[in-house]
């Protein structure tokens, strides 16, 4: 807004609500705050139960009639933290993403309504709204999701945004090599003046969900059994590497094993969270072991050191053929100079003077630190090379979102908005031309 | 703030001092007579007065300190920062449309109740690349090529509009599946072909676009890479010819500048030896011109020692004069001693005016005499070494080698 003086601060705030969808975590919030309200986990509880006594806090829409769902007028859907985790019988947790990209629109929409009621507070209809997407988002899922925002919930505005141009955003870059490091994948994005080139796009499929499957594989070699909160009614302190004491609660209804499987993969997370670190030079077992070692407790009470483990796991993010079977996969160093390869040499410079690094699954320690060592001895060495990777936590996981925060409220960008008159006048395939 | 960092850097005061008073505009003028009346007081801090214990001293309210407890004075008890004097001005939740959008779409945005009817500040930042278009009857005349269709010309044209001349984003959306496969260079190079042939045809004012020289560019590019491509090996075998390149030329440099010393001595032999000596002097000087680069010999000092002039006013005891002057070295001292010592000779004689004068002399040529020795030394020490080097080269090579007759 311009001040008395007539000068001009480069943000305006039109309400607008950033949304950016990620595989592990739906992120919502105001544009021009500089931290989302609600962080969703991008998965669902679809409970078939009727005679579950409904709690006040889920969101039990009754399924549009229009839909062909089967769907009987009881199916009752759990959306976040508070709710999901309770026991419940026979609730299934379904996710609705796949692959990065919006996959069951049902449930998305489910998770939509509670946040329009329960974290936003207000009607979709006052607020324009951005939204993340993935580098590789298909025309069919854009335009999908431009009919649903302004068909079903009737937003003044919309748009799209890759969200790899969002954490260069964040980081105050246009140009950046985007390292992004999430749940289902690490991927290199190549980003050149707000546009991602989507020809470049390198990605493998190791990411924090892979780590943590590793991790169940390392903790039942080791027979350590992983019970989830959930399941403890009490327990007993013990020694280190002792057998657990615990008692089973009482009166657990039955659950599913979709949702008891999630709720071990929350115990995995935290392991993976707090244990696991990634060596500065390729592993070296005897190197590795001279380390300080890490004292890990499960919930059920058994603990004990882990040593040179917790660096193996999440080594093969950086040197796949770590992985059991002969892998093909690359490592991230890898990726990076792929893509990079594969960009016009002249804007290869300036990619490399700033790599930014984002996505949850590059907390894992020293994940920076080793990417700029693999980096540095892989490029020509007159290459300048600057890793940027925002160092508070929640600037690096909520990257794409805090960019798109920016972007929402910067002035200038008010006239790149969708508005519902362009909607009703030229529909949904106008997606691709306005937000390429 | 700002005074505080001028005091810490050490900087006089600009001349009009930023006040609360200049940054809010007009007061009123009671206020404007109290700050009146209290700026000559305003005083410098004084000579050797640590900041820190002044700024306590001279507060905003540019009191002096008092002397006894009062309890006039407002304290710490004043709650309210007496910024913006004015009055606020309102802010709403207003409907507004921006002149930069083509639907006249309404966003909501705070604007102030004074700024309305205005409008949207933003709108004047909507720049645009301009792309020039063409008719279909200007394509049949004067676009034809065998490479472009008009559908991809066309599609072309209407991506470099929708990303404002990045071509290489532009190369990443092309429509490879519809047309073909283009290089950034092939896009730019129609591109301004055509932008160049529309300007020739309109007979548009102004200077002609610039030409793009594709086949440049792309041999440009295809260096770049393989700069870049390089291997480590190869970055490394650079580096080290680099090296040895360097060393090359140092040698060389410093070959040319024993050279030069040889012939300043040589000059300095001649310069003594003149007049004085026999022609055999002369004969050898020859010599050595012609197997000698002629090197310039006005630069050139003549060796030897350089006794100062003792002409400072003032009495003086003549043995100074026989002192050696400080730039002889060390080495060439302890030389001048042993061949003095050779001839019998006194190390300091009596400075009687004669016996100062050739003892001096006599001296300077002892220097010369050891510093040709030295040289000598020298240049037989690299014919040797050279001849080694050379020995070992030409190993078993059947030419008789100058050396063997020595051995
Ligand atoms: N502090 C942490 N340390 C290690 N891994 C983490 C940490 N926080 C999140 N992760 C991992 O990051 C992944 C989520 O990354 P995120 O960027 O949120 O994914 P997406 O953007 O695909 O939703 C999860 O697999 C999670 O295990």
């Amino acid at each position: 807004m311009s001040n008395s003086a007539g000068m001009l601060y480069g943000g305006d705030e039109i309400g607008a609500l950033v949304f950016d969808v990620g595989s592990q975590s739906l992120r919502v919030g105001y544009a021009q705050e500089d931290t989302p309200k609600a962080e969703i986990a991008a998965v669902v509880g679809v409970g078939t139960d009727a005679n579950q006594v409904a709690e006040p806090m889920d969101v039990d829409k009754k399924p549009d009639t229009q839909n062909i769902n089967t769907s009987t007028e009881n199916t009752k859907y759990y959306v976040d933290t508070t709710v999901l985790h309770a026991a419940r019988k026979g609730v299934e947790v379904q996710s609705y993403m796949k692959d990065g990209m919006i996959e069951n629109w049902d449930l998305f929409e489910k998770v939509l309504d509670y946040t329009y009621s329960k974290c936003i507070q207000s009607d979709s209809e006052y607020h324009p709204v951005l939204m993340s997407e993935s580098p590789w988002n298909t025309r069919t899922k854009r335009e999908k999701l431009t009919e649903l925002m302004f068909e079903k919930y009737n937003v003044p505005a919309f748009f799209l945004v890759k969200n790899a141009v969002l954490a260069a955003f964040a980081n105050g870059r246009a140009t950046a090599l985007v390292v992004d490091s999430g749940a289902t994948h690490t991927s290199a994005i190549p980003v050149h003046d707000g546009y991602v080139l989507s020809h470049s796009i390198v990605k493998s499929p190791l990411g924090g969900d892979y780590i943590s499957m590793q991790c169940k594989q390392l903790l039942q070699g080791m027979d350590i059994e992983i019970i989830p909160s959930y399941l403890i009614g009490g327990k007993e302190q013990v020694k280190e590497k002792e057998k657990p004491k615990w008692t089973r609660k009482r009166n657990l209804p039955e659950v599913t094993t979709s949702w008891h499987d999630y709720m071990v993969k929350k115990v995995l997370q935290d392991y993976q969270q707090s244990v696991l670190q990634i060596s500065e030079v390729p592993y070296d077992e005897k190197q590795v072991s001279s380390l300080p070692a890490y004292h890990y407790e499960f919930p059920n009470g058994y603990h004990q050191d882990f040593g040179s483990e917790r660096f193996r796991i999440p080594e093969v993010l950086f040197d796949p053929s770590m992985a059991l079977m002969g892998n093909t996969m690359l490592g991230a160093g890898h990726i990076v100079t792929t893509s990079v390869g594969m960009c016009d040499v002249d804007i290869r410079p300036a990619l490399y003077s700033s790599v930014v690094i984002t996505g949850g699954n590059s907390f894992i320690q020293g994940f920076p630190e080793r990417l700029n060592r693999d980096l540095s001895v892989r490029i020509p060495a007159s290459m300048r090379l600057k890793l940027i990777s925002a160092n508070g936590s929640s600037e690096r996981r909520f990257g794409a979102w805090i960019g798109g925060s920016i972007l929402a409220s910067i002035g200038t960008f008010q006239q790149m908005w969708i508005s519902s008159q362009e909607y009703e006048e030229a529909g949904k395939s106008q997606i691709d031309r306005k937000c390429p | 703030m700002s005074t505080d960092v001028r005091d810490i850097l050490e900087l006089e005061k600009a001349a009009p001092e930023i006040t609360k008073e200049s940054i809010l505009g007009p007061q009123d003028a009671k206020k404007k007579k109290f700050s009146h009346v209290l700026t000559p007081r305003s005083s410098r801090r004084p000579e050797g007065m640590a900041r820190e214990v002044f700024a306590l001293l001279y507060n905003d309210n540019k009191d002096a300190p008092p002397l006894l407890p009062t309890d006039t004075g407002q304290g710490y008890k004043q709650t309210k920062a007496k910024l913006g004097m004015r009055k606020v001005r309102p802010w709403e939740w207003t409907p507004f449309t921006n002149p930069a959008r083509t639907d006249g779409a309404v966003f909501h945005h705070w604007r102030r109740v004074a700024d309305e009817g205005k409008e949207y500040p933003f709108a004047k930042f909507n720049k645009k690349v301009p792309i020039p278009t063409y008719t279909d009857a200007e394509y049949a005349q004067h676009l034809q090529s065998d490479w472009w269709t008009k559908a991809e010309t066309d599609h072309l044209f209407s991506l470099c509009r929708q990303f404002d001349l990045r071509f290489i984003v532009i190369q990443d959306r092309y429509d490879e599946k519809k047309f073909q496969k283009r290089s950034v260079e092939d896009l730019k190079e129609r591109y301004y072909s055509i932008c160049s042939i529309l300007h020739k045809v309109r007979k548009l004012p102004g200077a002609e676009p610039k030409a793009f020289d594709a086949d440049h560019e792309k041999r440009r590019k295809e260096q770049l890479a393989r700069l870049y491509n390089r291997t480590p090996e190869q970055v490394e075998e650079e580096m080290t010819l680099m090296t040895e390149y360097r060393k090359i030329e140092a040698r060389k440099r410093e070959r040319d500048k024993k050279t030069q010393d040889l012939q300043k001595l040589i000059t300095a032999a001649d310069n003594q030896s003149d007049g004085t000596k026999s022609e055999k002097k002369t004969v050898a000087r020859k010599k050595f011109t012609q197997v000698r680069p002629k090197i310039d010999t006005s630069v050139i000092e003549t060796a030897g020692i350089k006794f100062p002039d003792c002409k400072s006013s003032g009495v003086s005891v003549r043995s100074q004069r026989m002192k050696l002057p400080a730039s002889v070295g060390q080495k060439k001292m302890k030389a001048i001693e042993q061949m003095l010592q050779e001839l019998g000779i006194e190390e300091n004689p009596m400075p009687t005016e004669e016996i100062c004068q050739h003892f001096n002399e006599l001296r300077s040529d002892m220097v010369l005499l050891y510093e040709l020795k030295m040289v000598l030394q020298t240049c037989e020490y690299e014919l040797q070494s050279l001849r080694h080097q050379y020995e070992s080269m030409s190993g078993d090579s059947k030419e008789p080698k100058p050396a063997a007759s020595t051995q």
